[in-house]
């Protein structure tokens, strides 16, 4: 499966109805799924919900940089909790929450046979933040778009 | 006798000292670790090769990968602080290549245009006038909220001229001024090297800055 751009072929459709269904179920205002290219290690958002704009699709982080980068190279969950004050370096290390005005920020990994390839991010912007409970469905929500992006390969 | 210095001579001071330490830093970085990696990469690349044990041989060729990566990031990290192709192509090039990088980082797409024909300006112009593009760019992306925007060049005989627009959000100039001090930073520099930059934005409507400098 090819990751290098925002294809939008009827294989793409489960992924982004996930996304619409995170958001819907969540009542959040973004949720993006950001994929590691497959021809290197930059990371590109691939589908959205809830976008005010298309920005997101132009949108490329390195590996190691922006939220989807971070969560990429540390395999770990990342919460940015009032944007742009507290956070770890400059607001401009984060593209995707100055691109949609997101104040609030939770996101996941996403792993690809076992290497990890995603991140899941779901986003408000107020600062509003994501219930303990609502973290869980954002995980299994990433689980089961692992299902999905492996069953797709 | 006055022997005071100038707060204008100590400002310029300040700046040149510090835009010649990026550029060191970035030479540093490229010349020198950068080209030690791939010394090394070369090296790890031989001995992959020659390696028979196929575990040791993945193990070399995962060191090989993140040598690659690390290289990649030190040669982009050094454009990011210096963009090279400033003394080399000028000012309009090594703008086209940032607004390149910064399209695919931020989103917002930038419609460039170069009217008249380019002179030769000096480092010290070129570079002051790369970074005050470069924070009004850097402005739109965190604060216009905004798809698009415009960089125009107009070179004349006398003049360059750069304008620079999007139709974002606004804001007001003169609280803006006093609150942030990129803006303020902006005219400072350009005043420093004989030119001027002059900031036009309304609430809803966009904003526009305006840059010129004099060329003899």
């Amino acid at each position: 499966m090819e990751f290098n751009g925002c294809n939008k072929s009827r294989k793409d459709h489960p992924y982004k109805q996930a996304c619409e269904q995170v958001l819907e179920e969540l009542n959040c205002d973004f949720v993006g799924l950001a994929l590691q290219n497959s021809n290197g290690p930059d990371v590109s958002w691939h589908y959205a919900a809830g976008n005010r704009n298309d920005k997101y699709k132009r949108i490329t982080v390195r590996y190691g940089k922006g939220i989807a980068g971070k969560v990429i190279s540390t395999g770990r969950s990342m919460k940015i909790e009032d944007f742009p004050n507290n956070i770890l370096g400059k607001a401009l290390e984060y593209p995707i929450m100055l691109a949609e005005n997101l104040s609030y920020a939770f996101a996941v990994p996403i792993q690809l046979k076992g290497v990890l390839k995603g991140v899941l991010l779901v986003g408000n912007r107020t600062n509003q933040p994501i219930s303990e409970s609502d973290q869980h469905t954002i995980l299994d929500a990433a689980k089961k778009l692992e299902k999905e992006l492996n069953n797709s390969i | 006798m006055n022997t005071q210095p100038l707060k204008k001579n100590i400002s310029s001071y300040i700046i040149q000292t510090h835009e010649e330490e990026i550029k060191r830093i970035a030479m540093e970085l490229h010349e020198g670790v950068g080209q030690s990696l791939y010394s090394l990469f070369t090296g790890m690349q031989l001995i992959e090769k020659a390696i028979e044990q196929p575990a040791m041989k993945s193990y070399a060729g995962d060191m090989n990968q993140l040598l690659e990566k690390t290289i990649q990031e030190i040669r982009l990290l050094a454009l990011e602080l210096h963009p090279p192709s400033l003394t080399t192509l000028g000012l309009v090039s090594a703008m086209k290549s940032y607004i390149n990088l910064y399209t695919s980082t931020y989103g917002i797409e930038v419609g460039v245009e170069n009217l008249g024909v380019e002179s030769q300006i000096s480092d010290r112009d070129s570079i002051t006038l790369f970074r005050v593009c470069q924070e009004a760019l850097v402005n739109i992306a965190r604060y216009a909220d905004t798809t698009k925007a415009s960089i125009i060049f107009k070179w004349k005989k006398s003049r360059l001229l750069i304008m620079i627009k999007d139709s974002g959000k606004g804001f007001e100039v003169e609280t803006a001024m006093n609150k942030l001090s990129g803006l303020a930073a902006m005219s400072e520099r350009m005043h420093l090297i004989g030119g001027k930059c002059i900031i036009y934005s309304k609430i809803d409507e966009g904003t526009s800055i305006e840059i010129s400098l004099p060329l003899y």
